[in-house]
């Protein structure tokens, strides 16, 4: 099957989730935001040709709103299946993003199901549903991401084959840039080559690293027509920080390579 | 009379024979902080400071009229080190302001390409082409810089043969860049080039100080365990203790204006006359030999004596340090000894803190009622859905349950704060002609613990400072589990300022004991007057890259380190140690007692 998707491996990724895959394994991703863990799952449920259900994890997410809740509705109550239910009946990846966000309560659905046993009990329900074999459970979270008070607990990280990613390294991210926005490949390199010293910035003086999302999206403004020095400024300097010093410091970045 | 007309023509002369445009001067105190951070970006090591360089002599050929102005011999050339870089405390050399703040930039980045000098003429051109490479938005700004330093040279008709010729390689190695290969010699060092950057002069060189107390305790005052080995280029050599006035050389009496014995390891008793002397001086040779000439007997002047110190705790706790040069800790390198303050008196809270504690205790009293909704309640204002679901889709229903309400209620907080003062000898210097910042930072404990002591969130308060690797002084000024009365009020009034600041250590025990609270979260707040700093290798980057790993040992611990401090220069470094929402800088002193509470609220009530 021809993939849509277009995905650039970093390492031996492909290879790690299709065996994992195989012999029905949950995987972990870790990495920092917009580094491609999305696509990545993307791609993977299109190559191996299975649906894809995502769901974004927030600070209210709870057991319910994964497993399911009754509703009300013309004829009294009725039962309705969470995102994560119908995965498990259906089969198919799911993918829970930025898990450490989701409340703590949801790990106690998430145990029984990424480990051996592969099963997910409804207590509403009083159902025990044992998982297709298609089903695989897919979370990803972001290490560096808000604070460690919110790291995942070591009993659940130990049911997961984890994966590490990062932004790729410049050559492929240049391809990478290329490919998604259109543009030039100097300009490509002069922006990647700008992002990675926005990226150096990170744990001092900006809390979070100019992404390849980011990076993707400047490109796509500058294929637009946009001047590239405000490309760069809208779409690489005002998302990553506030202050009005780093701001101009980053603008003096943006100028090394790109004088107007 | 005649001083007049001396004066009047110095500034006469003076004026004519430097070219300067002090109208578009920039100095470096008002970039730094965005110098820093372009450093960091253009990828130099990120533990550097950027500090002011001081001018240096270099035997160039001078105008006619410099050279009677006497001027234009001095030049503060930029140069870096292992830890810091050294850039012009003020550049005017451009009309154009633009271009001077320019150069800063430039020089900057040409520092994060370039760590190390050793051909002055190669490496300064091979780091221009890359850069100019690498970053080609820097060609046209690097394109005006040269035309306008290349003005601003001596011209070509001042100079004399071998001169012009070595002039000319500078001019065209400027504006093409990696095309000469060797420059001429000429009588003389060339002019300087304000473009590139020079290496580290020789007296810059770091020796270790050789006299760590371990090697004290240890000494048996044999002179071959003080000659230290490490010496290197024009460090005097002062170790050898023989030396004295008699034996001297003739010819070396023209040495002498060079060598002060200044010990600036003790306290600053300079009189005007070493000052001067030291202003009057090109190099300035500091020893670090501690113990003068004839001093047998080993005492520690800087520690009072045990029976007015505070009360030592235990043998004391071995803690480790990291060294930024190896990338590892010294495992049980510093020795921390906990004191306890046993001979205060209690005291009640001082009359002048009254009033603002009342204000801050009404607020803080708030605290204990911030309300939120609660599901699940069996009594409340409104009915919980979810839960009324539940309760009636169970197969078997039960009746006695009827927990389907929400109610508004008093949110539980679960905080605890750890306070950890600066007690160094820098906060006995004086804000006003009554009060040194150590009163300030006394005033702000006491209204902190009056504060949280009503807000009911469980805290600690600590004090340190330190004396080398091996006594690093942890004031136990309130335990956790203690409460808040007037005898620990007492412990609070008497601590006294003194001694140095060796945060890493400090920051590490702080971490242990807050580890042990139950509390989600668990803040770890420092109040700060200035950077690390001790009397041995601990300053500069070393003493930065200790507290640095101290602090994000303590983030790995899941602990919430925050740093409060009234260094205004502090930006320089603090992003580094903190990260970037992790510190605060007080302007005004006076106001730190108010302003701490608050934040303080800030960081506790925005995560909740």
């Amino acid at each position: 099957m021809q993939s849509n998707n277009y995905y650039l491996p970093h390492d031996q990724e492909v290879n790690i989730f299709s065996l994992a895959a195989q012999k029905q394994l949950p995987v972990l991703i870790k990495g920092p935001t917009g580094c491609g863990k999305t696509r990545f799952v993307e791609y993977m449920a299109e190559k191996l040709n299975r649906p894809v259900h995502t769901i974004a994890c927030h600070d209210d997410l709870t057991a319910t709103d994964l497993v399911g809740r009754y509703l009300i509705g013309p004829e009294g109550t009725y039962w309705q299946d969470g995102p994560l239910t119908r995965a498990v009946k259906e089969g198919g990846i799911c993918y829970l993003d930025e898990v450490v966000e989701a409340r703590k309560d949801t790990t106690v659905v998430l145990h029984p199901l990424s480990d051996h046993r592969r099963v997910l009990s409804i207590s509403q329900t009083g159902e025990t549903i044992k998982a297709h074999e298609d089903f695989m459970l897919v979370i990803s979270y972001n290490p560096g991401y808000q604070n460690v008070l919110k790291g995942l607990k070591p009993s659940t990280r130990q049911r997961f084959v984890a994966m590490r990613f990062d932004y790729q390294a410049p050559e492929k991210e240049v391809v990478i840039v290329c490919q998604e926005s259109g543009v030039q490949k100097q300009i490509a390199q002069q922006l990647v080559a700008l992002a990675n010293d926005l990226r150096r910035l990170k744990d001092h003086d900006i809390e979070e690293a100019a992404s390849t999302r980011l990076l993707i999206y400047t490109a796509m403004m500058v294929h637009a027509g946009m001047p590239i020095k405000d490309a760069c400024v809208a779409c690489l300097a005002e998302p990553v920080s506030d202050d009005t010093e780093t701001l101009a410091v980053i603008e003096k970045l943006i100028d090394s390579y790109f004088a107007s | 009379m005649e001083a007049l007309i001396g004066k009047v023509w110095h500034r006469w002369v003076s004026q004519h024979a430097v070219e300067t445009h002090v109208s578009a001067q920039v100095n470096l105190l008002d970039l730094k902080q965005q110098l820093t951070l372009f450093y960091r970006g253009v990828g130099g090591d990120a533990g550097k400071m950027i500090v002011p360089a001081q001018s240096r002599n270099l035997n160039n050929t001078r105008r006619l009229i410099q050279r009677i102005a006497g001027t234009n011999q001095k030049h503060s050339v930029s140069w870096q080190d292992e830890e810091t870089i050294n850039l012009p405390a003020y550049i005017n050399f451009f009309p154009d302001s633009s271009l001077n703040k320019a150069l800063y930039f430039w020089l900057t980045a040409l520092a994060a390409k370039l760590p190390v000098v050793q051909h002055w003429f190669a490496d300064n051109q091979r780091a221009c082409v890359e850069l100019l490479q690498q970053r080609p938005g820097l060609k046209k700004v690097y394109q005006q810089l040269v035309l306008a330093s290349i003005d601003q040279r001596l011209p070509l008709r001042d100079l004399q043969s071998n001169e012009i010729l070595r002039e000319q390689a500078i001019r065209k190695a400027l504006a093409d860049p990696g095309s000469v290969a060797d420059l001429p010699q000429a009588k003389g060092e060339p002019q300087p080039v304000c473009l590139w950057l020079y290496s580290a002069p020789l007296r810059a060189v770091s020796v270790k100080a050789d006299d760590k107390l371990e090697q004290a305790a240890h000494s048996t005052g044999s002179k071959s365990e003080l000659v230290d080995s490490r010496k290197q280029a024009k460090r005097i050599d002062d170790s050898k203790q023989t030396d004295g006035l008699l034996i001297f050389q003739a010819e070396s009496l023209s040495s002498w204006s060079e060598q002060v014995e200044l010990d600036r390891c003790q306290e600053e008793d300079l009189d005007d006359d070493l000052q001067k002397a030291v202003e009057d001086l090109d190099i300035v040779t500091l020893s670090r030999q501690r113990r003068a000439g004839s001093a047998k007997i080993k005492f520690d002047l800087d520690l009072p004596a045990a029976q007015n110190d505070d009360l030592p705790l235990g043998e004391g706790i071995l803690l480790p340090e990291w060294d930024y040069r190896k990338s590892s800790l010294t495992k049980d390198y510093c020795l921390l000894q906990p004191m306890l303050a046993d001979q205060m008196v209690p005291v009640p809270l001082p009359e002048h803190l009254k009033l603002v504690a009342n204000t801050l205790k009404k607020r803080f009293c708030l605290l204990q009622s911030q309300r939120s909704w609660h599901k699940h309640q069996s009594f409340g204002e409104e009915i919980d859905m979810d839960a009324w679901l539940r309760i009636v889709t169970q197969p078997v229903q039960d009746i006695n349950r009827q927990d389907y309400y929400r109610s508004r209620l008093n949110r539980q907080r679960d905080v605890a704060c750890l306070l950890l003062a600066d007690l160094s000898m820098s906060t006995d210097a004086m804000i006003t002609e009554q009060r040194c910042i150590i009163d300030v930072i006394k005033d702000t404990l006491l209204l902190f613990a009056e504060a949280l002591n009503d807000a009911g969130d469980p805290f600690g308060i600590y004090g340190f400072s330190s004396v080398k690797n091996t006594q690093v002084r942890y004031h136990i000024l309130k335990n956790f589990t203690e409460p808040y009365n007037d005898v620990t009020r007492g412990r609070i009034t008497a601590t006294r300022a003194g001694f140095y600041t060796r945060m890493g250590a400090a920051i590490r025990q702080s971490a242990e004991i807050l580890k042990l609270q139950q509390s989600t979260q668990r803040l770890l707040m420092v109040v700060s007057d200035g950077k690390p700093n001790d009397i041995d290798q601990y300053e500069g980057r070393y003493g930065i890259e200790d507290t640095r790993h101290a602090i994000l040992e303590a983030k790995q611990q899941g602990l919430q380190p925050f740093c409060v401090t009234i260094d205004d220069r502090a930006s320089d470094y603090l992003p580094y140690l903190f990260g970037d929402k992790g510190f605060v800088i007080v302007n005004d002193v006076a106001k730190l007692p108010q302003i701490l509470p608050r934040l303080y609220l800030k960081l506790t009530t925005a995560n909740n």
